[in-house]
């Protein structure tokens, strides 16, 4: 069985955020979140890296792990996913996640938070596939259409790769052997250590 | 003399409380009308608890792979190699 896996090759990313924008695009993300975003380090710096961060879909997600009304599920596809209609807005899984994929759009009184909201790998919800209600809780479902997350699907440079961990693995090993050099390269460090100019 | 309000005026304060003046009839009683109000919160409540937690249980529906490899995700897969 495939496992879905999201991939972003750091040699690659040029910080356009496409992604971010093609995701609250296609899924209609409210204002003020992200479901992906581009983390920048080194900004303006020689050596300055970006990568696309979003929903990892760990496989024991902690976000699972932590909530109280166990409105999480992983599909055969290994995409995390929740259920809204559960989700009492708590925010444990905001504190979990290590990468801050969980959202909370709604502002409400006395520190309410509304409905969690987060990267589905564009596989939609819990309710019926392609359904107008599936698309205003959850946004599209490309995966039922026999499409990949267009997030990566829209990646100018290609640094972003979503699908079959094993496929987009071997891809992105093929990459670093062409490229030859460089962070992503085998044994890079240990042949010439840290202070090798390319 | 100073009265309180309850000696000054028995009748009034007997027919707000207990009776109609009119029919003599008693009226809803304050410890009756609170000990009804405390079963009914007791009743109300009582469905709370015995109902079962609602956690999630996604059936083989919700939890199905959509995942396929068609010709659109094997083009992603192959424009992706270069």
């Amino acid at each position: 069985m495939a496992r879905m896996k999201f991939l972003c090759d750091a040699d690659r990313c040029i910080e356009c955020n496409a992604c971010v924008t093609a995701c609250k695009n296609e899924n209609e993300v409210p204002w003020g979140i992200n479901r992906r975003r581009v983390v920048t380090i080194n900004d303006g710096k020689p050596g300055e890296r970006s990568v696309s961060m979003a929903c990892m879909h760990c496989t024991d997600a902690p976000c699972a792990a932590v909530c109280p009304v166990d409105c999480f599920y992983t599909t055969a596809d290994a995409v995390v996913l929740h259920s809204k209609d559960l989700c009492i807005g708590c925010g444990y899984c905001f504190y979990a996640c290590p990468f801050g994929a969980p959202q909370y759009p709604k502002v409400g009184n006395f520190g309410s938070r509304g409905k969690m909201d987060k990267c589905t790998f564009c596989a939609g919800g819990p309710e019926a596939d392609l359904s107008p209600v599936e698309f205003q809780k959850y946004g599209s479902n490309r995966l039922a259409e026999g499409k990949l997350p267009l997030c990566a699907e829209m990646c100018s440079t290609k640094s972003l790769l979503a699908g079959d961990g094993e496929i987009i693995a071997q891809i992105y090993k093929e990459r670093v052997v062409k490229r030859g050099y460089g962070s992503g390269a085998w044994g890079w460090q240990t042949a010439y250590k840290d202070n090798i100019a390319i | 003399m100073i009265q309180s309000r309850h000696t000054a005026q028995p009748d009034a304060w007997e027919t707000t409380m207990s009776k109609t003046k009119e029919t003599g009839e008693p009226a809803v009683d304050r410890r009756s009308f609170f000990k009804a109000l405390g079963a009914g919160a007791t009743l109300a409540a009582t469905p709370a608890i015995v109902t079962p937690a609602a956690a999630v249980d996604p059936g083989k529906e919700e939890t199905k792979a959509r995942y396929r490899e068609s010709e659109h995700v094997k083009a992603f897969y192959r424009v992706n190699r270069f």
